[in-house]
């Protein structure tokens, strides 16, 4: 059932009509100045989801090719930035979208750093500053519609659908066109994301981390960010049998405490405790 | 918290609040002592389950937290136009936007206005055919004909024409440069709409009369080598019916710079149909730095030479490398036939700048020398007025007489997108001729061309419906640009020809005396040095879709 994204990189033209859509649908704030949202230094920013590079490039021969790349958030089948985030900000949902909840959010930034793909952005410029990324309009996929990029491309770049067919499809596609380069990338790239691109340049040459490794990202760190919530739950395991174990062994000084202070007085009556001297007792002890 | 340790159980009795304290007081004497500890108790209870509960959230224990635990997901708090937000996957037939190269001479967008409302992919794509008329990939270029339509149809100003009023006040400013402008046939019929008077008032002297209060040098008028261009393009024309050149039929306008750089995009093997004749742009730019400077004994490097125009592709084509033809005349390359084009918009935002009240300026007349007119020049603004010019010049030169049952070239005017006429020319037969408005409507002409079937002796292209007075310079009176403003600006040019003494482009005297005094023959030696060019081939930088021949039109 999880929704993805096919975008064919040989159909942008670069009007950068996918960076407004991301913009109006999210009110974003237009940064231009400090990070382009196109063009040659276009870079994702806190309030660039999306963004639309230019790459002039020489193919095979001498011949010169502009390209265009539009980047987001790649939507990981296995998340890095879910399984980096100890406070549950960062979720895969049922539908594909790995969508951010900024309340839960505590700033600590460990997913920016987990994202192989460089993904997510801080707020440096916001007083009170949380993490920001594409979330694949998660308001717009629970409704059934495509993401905004995706309803407003003049070209049909991107195509939504369940990523299983747009696989399919992409290898149809990369297998009868012999101008394709003969990879998917988003297939099995951090095990696989629910964004896949299919280019005919080779994609080392625009902008993409042809590094990433195949096997699913989180399964290095997941064990260990895992571990963060049981390890809390532990903690106030033990704390909690500290506590109890601390108060019983005062019940049982001050239980003994008592008994040499009545067998001292009452000569050894150890069976007749009654409550009404315990009462006495234990408020003179206080 | 709710509960105060120390204090005793009034107000909580009488509050009726928490349960196990209300049954512990209830118990009545088992006193102060045993209320407290239980208190403590389920304070110890309650902060135990709240850990476990936080630490089952946060682990992960159960996924219906995602709606519990954090209820605002990032994004979502835009709007898009209503036709982005059906549900399913559906295409939306009216969307996106025009790609605008950042180095576009002509045009360019302000994202932040952009509502992604789709008109000016309509225009590009339906009326000019450019945009979704190559195949993709793109090669190394985003192409543009620069013909500006689309600023005309966006309906925020997202897309407007490249400003450069700034340049034109710094050239005034300086000292050194003596600045010469040139105003189009189409501006003084549209100009005066920015400043509340009805759509095609002809405001000629106003405009010469602000142009100078803003402190030009000289001010020429463009329908003059609209005249000029008819005399050489008028020779060329005549040239390959007779077959003295060897050039082929039918002959291609090449006055409007849309239309050239979209033959040279989508049709580059017609190229040589294409009149070799510069536009009349380009032609006076290059007069102002021969002839002008000569006459007058400025120093050509000094003139900064500016146009106005309707036109925002006339930037583009002002700064093809190719026309410098003055420059190569006056034996430095770098010297421009024109510095600087501004369109009717910019002319506009300028007076306003300035505070000049327009439409009471005292009316002025052109500068002498390269600025008389006939009825012909004027009419090039309109959608089949260069045919008419030329047909009006080339039956004279063909006939030997002047052409006076061809005066009004009825069958010629007007708003639809393709018009076509057979004329009777003694001593020739019958020339065949074609008008074409709204590059879309090329198709099926070029189309006929290219395979042979289209015997047409000449064939005028304008690249923007209605012709230049449509231009994509011009002043937004309707959004997108109606018939209505069209045919009111269309009107007042044919009037204007009307109201002329001389309505035929080799009778304007300064035409006469150019020849006489400076170029020789049309078609001659110096007005190919000066007035005739080239065309480039740039099919090479987009893939052209094969066009189905008779696909576009009814
Ligand atoms: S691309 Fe980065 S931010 Fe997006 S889902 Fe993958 S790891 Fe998370
Ligand atoms: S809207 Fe489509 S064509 Fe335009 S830049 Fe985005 S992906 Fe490319
Ligand atoms: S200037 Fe003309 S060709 Fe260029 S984008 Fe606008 S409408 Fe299309
Ligand atoms: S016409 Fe203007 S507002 Fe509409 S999509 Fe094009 S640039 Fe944007």
């Amino acid at each position: 059932m999880s929704k993805g994204v096919l975008v064919n990189l040989t159909k942008c033209i670069g009007c950068g009509g996918c960076t407004v859509a991301c913009k109006m649908y999210n009110d974003n704030k237009w940064v231009d100045d400090r990070s382009p949202s196109s063009g040659e230094n276009a870079q994702l920013a806190d309030e660039n989801w999306t963004v639309v590079k230019q790459f002039k490039l020489f193919k095979n021969d001498d011949t010169q090719v502009w390209r265009f790349v539009k980047h987001q958030c790649l939507h990981c089948q296995s998340p890095s930035c879910v399984s980096a985030c100890f406070a549950r900000a960062f979720q895969k949902t049922d539908e594909g979208a790995v969508v951010y909840f900024p309340d839960n959010c505590v700033g600590c930034r460990y997913c920016m750093i987990a994202c192989p793909f460089k993904v997510p952005k801080f707020e440096w410029q916001t007083p009170i500053p949380v993490v920001t990324k594409c979330v694949m309009c998660y308001g717009r996929l629970k409704d059934g519609k495509s993401p905004a990029c995706v309803s407003v491309c003049p070209e049909g770049v991107m195509k939504f659908g369940e990523r299983e067919s747009l696989l399919r499809e992409a290898k149809e596609t990369i297998a009868n066109d012999s101008r394709y380069v003969k990879h998917i990338y988003g297939e099995e790239e951090a095990g696989g994301t629910s964004w896949i691109y299919i280019s005919d340049v080779p994609f080392e040459k625009i902008g993409f981390n042809t590094n990433v490794v195949k096997k699913p990202l989180p399964s290095y760190t997941s064990f260990y960010m895992k571990c963060t919530p049981i390890f809390g739950a532990i903690w106030v395991i033990i704390l909690t049998a500290f506590y109890f174990i601390t108060k019983r062994r005062n019940t049982i000084k001050k239980q003994s405490a008592e008994l040499s202070y009545k067998k001292t007085t009452e000569n050894n009556s150890d069976q007749n405790q009654n409550l009404p001297e315990n009462k006495i007792v234990d408020k003179k002890i206080e | 918290m709710v509960f105060e340790l120390g204090e005793e159980n009034s107000d909580l009795s009488g509050a009726g609040g928490c349960e196990p304290c209300q049954v512990d007081e209830s118990e009545g004497d088992s006193g102060a002592e045993s209320v407290e500890v239980s208190r403590r108790g389920f304070l110890k209870l309650a902060g135990f389950g709240a850990a476990v509960g936080a630490t089952v959230g946060v682990s992960g224990g159960c996924d219906a937290d995602l709606g519990l635990v954090a209820k605002n997901p990032s994004g979502g708090g835009g709007w898009l136009p209503d036709q982005y937000n059906a549900s399913g996957n559906f295409p939306v037939q009216v969307r996106g936007r025009v790609p605008i190269d950042p180095t576009n001479p002509s045009i360019k967008r302000d994202d932040q206005k952009c509502i992604l409302c789709g008109q000016c992919v309509e225009v590009c794509s339906k009326v000019e055919t450019v945009m979704h008329n190559y195949e993709l990939p793109l090669i190394d270029d985003i192409p543009c004909v620069c013909c500006g339509q689309c600023t005309l149809w966006c309906p925020t100003g997202a897309i407007s024409e490249v400003d450069d009023t700034h340049l034109l006040m710094r050239a005034i400013e300086d000292p050194n440069l003596h600045v010469v402008i040139q105003t189009a046939p189409s501006t003084r019929v549209a100009l005066g709409e920015e400043f509340g008077l009805p759509v095609g008032t002809n405001v000629e002297g106003c405009q010469v009369a602000a142009l100078n209060r803003i402190g030009v040098d000289k001010i020429f008028d463009t329908n003059f080598s609209a005249d000029l261009t008819i005399m050489e393009e008028g020779t060329e024309l005549v040239k390959r019916i007779t077959g003295e050149i060897k050039t082929p039929l039918p002959q291609l306008t090449s006055c409007c710079p849309g239309w050239v750089k979209f033959c040279e995009y989508f049709y580059p093997d017609l190229i040589p149909h294409l009149s070799s004749a510069k536009s009349p742009m380009t032609m006076l730019g290059a007069m102002i730095k021969t002839y002008y400077a000569e006459k007058s004994n400025i120093d050509p490097k000094k003139i900064f030479s500016v146009a106005i125009m309707p036109c925002t592709a006339k930037k583009f084509e002002a700064i093809r490398p190719e026309m410098n033809h003055s420059g190569i005349k006056n034996g430095d390359p770098t010297i421009r036939d024109i510095d600087l084009v501004l369109t009717t918009r910019e002319l506009a935002k300028l007076i306003k700048r300035v505070g000049l009240d327009f439409v009471n300026l005292p009316p002025m007349k052109y500068d002498s020398l390269l600025s008389e007119y006939s009825g012909a020049g004027a009419i090039f603004g309109v959608t089949g007025g260069v045919m008419e010019a030329a047909v009006r010049t080339a039956y004279h030169l063909l006939a030997g007489e002047p052409p006076k049952s061809l005066l009004n070239l009825e069958p010629v005017r007007g708003l639809a997108g393709v018009k076509e006429a057979k004329l009777n020319i003694p001593n020739v037969g019958d020339v065949k001729i074609a008008v074409v408005s709204g590059l879309h409507n090329s198709h099926k002409i070029l189309e006929r061309i290219r395979n042979g079937s289209g015997d047409w002796h000449f064939v005028e292209f304008m690249a923007c419906p209605g012709g230049c007075i449509s231009g994509g310079g011009q002043p937004r009176s309707a959004v997108p640009p109606s018939d209505a403003v069209r045919s009111a600006r269309i009107n007042s040019l044919y009037s204007a020809d009307e109201k002329s003494t001389i309505r035929l482009s080799h009778e304007n005297h300064e035409i006469k005396t150019i020849y006489k005094d400076y170029l020789g023959k049309p078609n001659g030696e110096l007005p190919h040095e000066l007035l005739h060019t080239h065309y480039t081939d740039r099919s090479k930088h987009l893939t052209a879709k094969i066009k189905k021949t008779g696909s576009e039109e009814k």
